[in-house]
């Protein structure tokens, strides 16, 4: 085991280079200003700044927004097609997940721009053209991870429910649903954080004046150039995402020991 | 008793596979029924079936008089206690238990008495708050069986619940569940391949076969009184032999006359017997009825498992010709390579004869300067189909070869009209080192000797169970041998507490009712 162990040794050194310390980087830099980085001063300036100015806040929260109600679509479809997939025979099953992962072998950033065509004459709302593009990209996550926990069900368990005098929708209520939590939970951080921060399905199909937070980051560092004020900003959506993560862990615990309805 | 459940003509198939051919069996109420048959005879088929998780092709399933095959599982009231228990992962023994309860939306006080009331029958108190993922295989066995009796139902399904189990804990699940049966009152329905276990539990047990019903019957019945081989070969062990009845009370096997309790049978009827290896003695000669020796004793614990040949097996005896090695050698490619003159018969001279088969006859081998095995690539022989001399080579792929002569004779077979068997077998030549290499000496001589041996009847191959010889494979010398080839004769199972030696002279007694006469299987 050991002797394995020490397989993972390139790894941990790329991601020490390649992730570990820009993140450093980034903290180092949202709460400095000016400067190099040998000559730099500690300030908190730039998370005033982003709370002053009403128009922050209100694109972070117009980004959760956003996220949030992507992932409630994202769920509300993935769900039923999900379930609809495992009742399937195997090898139906297979195709039809085929299917679905055969548009990610394109990259996602043609898809997108494929839809911004298809969408430029629809005459919708910004609004509803950033949600289509959304969806369409993230929502394979979201069938993917709640087929996955359906479909290793054990049927005995299925069948002992009818045995115990459940008919099919308490069957789903009691055992399938709660058995399939862990894959919903995992779909649903798999769908809300690249949402939350996506920024070219907002600049594709939003238009140039639809700003999320992740197209604010992507300003401050390459056209503004200021990077301080943009780590600050990433730094607070990195937060934002960890709480969310933290409550999702939570309610999989939650679901796990409690039941009763 | 009041008659619970009646299957009617019931007929199974899957994509055209019969599973069930046409069942019908009556369960009574507060019975132990065990379906026993091996896997793949449709028991569990038949218990899915009354369970509501499958339909029955055609027939009928009667419930209390009335038909129930369209009534679905979750109406019917029945529990199941599935094989791998399928407890709910995600709920605790309290919340399994409870499950079909809250379904029925029993109040929460009634629901916490029967739970904890099913706790203590399983015993399991205290176990309410644990999880059933973390629990031994026999606990969660009691949760499943607490889980489907905590809604009481008329008939408990048990799926080859025990299977799971070590011995031990199986035992005693065993002696659990006829208590729990016992307490509670209500009719069990158990599958099982286990026979021990069937007879163990059940009041009646339904031995199946390729989804057929061989009988029903109590466990004594069954085991004493088993209407064919199929029956008395799978409860419990056996010596069936097959037979003639003369008359009544009168039944002929091995030559010899007996007399028996059975009647019946017609006149000369073929029939099958079985003799349970218990109800045989081992007596000293001339105080039994049958004479034999002894061929093996084998302890098994609480009695030791005596086999005891009563009529000997055909046999075959053939000279084997030793020769010294005689290796050829091949400097140039460093390669050595040795084979024997062979005897082959003039049936076996056929297209289907493989350069495998004239290799393995031959014992041709060759090898390099380290030692190793090297394959023989190449076999030319001179064959004609008439007896004689012929010349075979073997030769490997650098052309390092060796000359042997065949000797085709005409086939020489032995056939035994009372035991119904033929055998053959052929002399041969090896060389010294043949014999001392050989690491599995009987095995080798049968192949170099071709020794086969086929019944009568049907020509289905028969095993040689004995190779006889009378010379030390570690210090042979050049000359000819002797070697008797064997297959088994009659030989009688008996469990017996009294110690016996190998080899020995012993006679067998057993009494008219131990003989229990059978009528043949049809098919």
């Amino acid at each position: 085991m050991k002797s394995f162990a020490r397989l993972t040794i390139p790894y941990i050194i790329w991601i020490t280079v390649l992730i570990v310390i820009p993140m450093l980087m980034i903290v180092l830099y949202a709460f400095t200003k000016d400067g190099t980085l040998l000559s730099f001063s500690f300030t908190l300036d730039n998370f005033l700044r982003f709370f002053q100015d009403a128009i922050f806040p209100s694109v972070l929260w117009r980004s959760l927004v956003i996220a949030v109600v992507t992932t409630i679509i994202c769920l509300l479809i993935g769900y039923p097609v999900a379930y609809g997939i495992a009742k399937m025979k195997n090898h139906q099953q297979a195709t039809i997940i085929l299917l679905i992962t055969f548009p990610m072998w394109i990259n996602m950033l043609v898809r997108t721009y494929a839809w911004r065509g298809i969408l430029s004459a629809s005459g919708l709302s910004a609004d509803m053209k950033v949600y289509i593009g959304m969806v369409y990209n993230f929502l394979p996550f979201m069938i993917l991870q709640i087929h996955g926990s359906l479909s290793k069900m054990d049927n005995s368990l299925i069948q002992a429910a009818y045995d115990l005098g459940a008919n099919k929708l308490e069957t789903f209520k009691r055992v399938v649903l709660p058995l399939s939590i862990p894959g919903v939970l995992s779909g649903i951080t798999l769908v809300f954080l690249p949402a939350v921060s996506s920024f070219f399905i907002p600049k594709l199909l939003g238009g140039g004046d639809f700003v999320l937070i992740g197209n604010l980051i992507e300003n401050y560092f390459i056209t503004t150039n200021d990077w301080n004020f943009g780590s600050a900003i990433s730094l607070i959506m990195a937060i934002v995402v960890l709480v969310s993560m933290y409550l999702t862990k939570r309610a999989d615990k939650n679901v796990g020991e409690s039941e009763d309805a | 008793m009041k008659k619970l459940i009646s299957f009617k003509n019931v007929v199974k198939e899957f994509n055209g596979n019969v599973v069930l051919k046409g069942i019908n069996l009556d369960i009574y109420e507060n019975e132990f029924v065990t379906l026993l048959g091996p896997s793949g005879c449709g028991k569990t088929t038949l218990l899915r079936i009354l369970g509501g998780f499958l339909d029955a092709t055609s027939g009928s399933v009667l419930f209390d008089g009335t038909d129930i095959s369209k009534v679905p599982a979750y109406k019917r009231p029945i529990n199941t206690v599935f094989q791998k228990y399928a407890l709910f992962p995600h709920l605790n023994v309290y919340d399994n238990i409870a499950f079909g309860l809250k379904i029925k939306k029993e109040p929460k006080d009634i629901i916490e008495q029967k739970v904890m009331r099913m706790l203590s029958l399983v015993n399991l108190e205290g176990f309410e708050k644990r999880n059933v993922t973390l629990l031994s295989g026999g606990q969660q066995q009691r949760v499943a069986i607490a889980r489907a009796l905590v809604n009481e139902p008329e008939v408990l399904l048990l799926d080859e619940p025990l299977g799971a189990l070590d011995l031990k804990l199986r035992k005693e699940m065993q002696r659990e569940l006829k208590r729990i049966q016992q307490e509670v009152g209500i009719t069990f329905i158990f599958v099982t391949h286990d026979q021990e276990e069937a007879l163990t539990m059940s009041d009646k047990i339904v031995v199946m076969k390729e989804g057929e019903i061989q009988q029903i019957g109590t466990p004594t019945d069954v085991y004493n009184e088993p209407v064919n081989t199929y029956v008395a070969t799978f409860v419990g062990e056996s010596n069936i032999i097959e037979g003639t009845m003369l008359a009544d009370r009168q039944v002929r096997f091995d030559d010899k006359n007996y007399e028996c309790v059975d009647t019946g049978f017609k006149q000369n009827e073929p029939v099958d017997i079985v003799i349970r290896p218990e109800d045989i003695d081992i007596v000293p000669l001339r105080q039994g009825i049958l004479n034999g020796t002894v061929k093996s004793v084998l302890f098994k614990g609480v009695h030791y498992e005596v086999m005891v040949e009563t009529v000997s097996g055909t046999s075959k005896t053939v000279k084997m010709h030793v020769n010294a090695n005689h290796d050829t050698t091949n400097p140039d490619a460093g390669e050595k390579i040795s084979a024997n003159d062979f005897f082959i018969d003039l049936e076996d001279l056929t297209d289907d004869l493989t350069d495998a088969d004239l290799i393995t006859r031959a014992s041709a081998q060759a090898w390099d300067e380290n030692d190793e095995l090297l394959s023989i690539s190449k076999v030319s022989h001179t064959f004609e189909n008439k007896p004689g001399s012929y010349a075979v080579t073997f030769e490997t792929a650098k052309g390092t070869a060796i000359s042997v002569k065949a000797i085709v004779i005409e086939p020489d077979n032995l056939e035994d009209e009372k035991t119904n068997t033929g055998i053959a077998a052929y002399d041969f030549t090896v060389t010294i080192d043949d014999i001392k290499d050989s690491v599995a000496l009987d095995t080798d001589l049968k192949m170099w000797a071709n020794a086969t041996a086929w019944s009568l009847e049907d020509d289905s191959p028969i095993d040689i169970v004995e190779v006889d010889y009378d010379f030390d494979d570690e210090t042979i010398a050049e000359g000819s041998y002797s070697i008797t080839f064997r297959t088994k004769g009659r030989v009688f199972k008996i469990h017996t507490t009294d110690k016996v030696e190998e080899d020995a002279r012993v006679a067998l007694k057993f009494a008219p009712e131990d003989i229990h006469v059978m009528r043949k299987e049809v098919g």
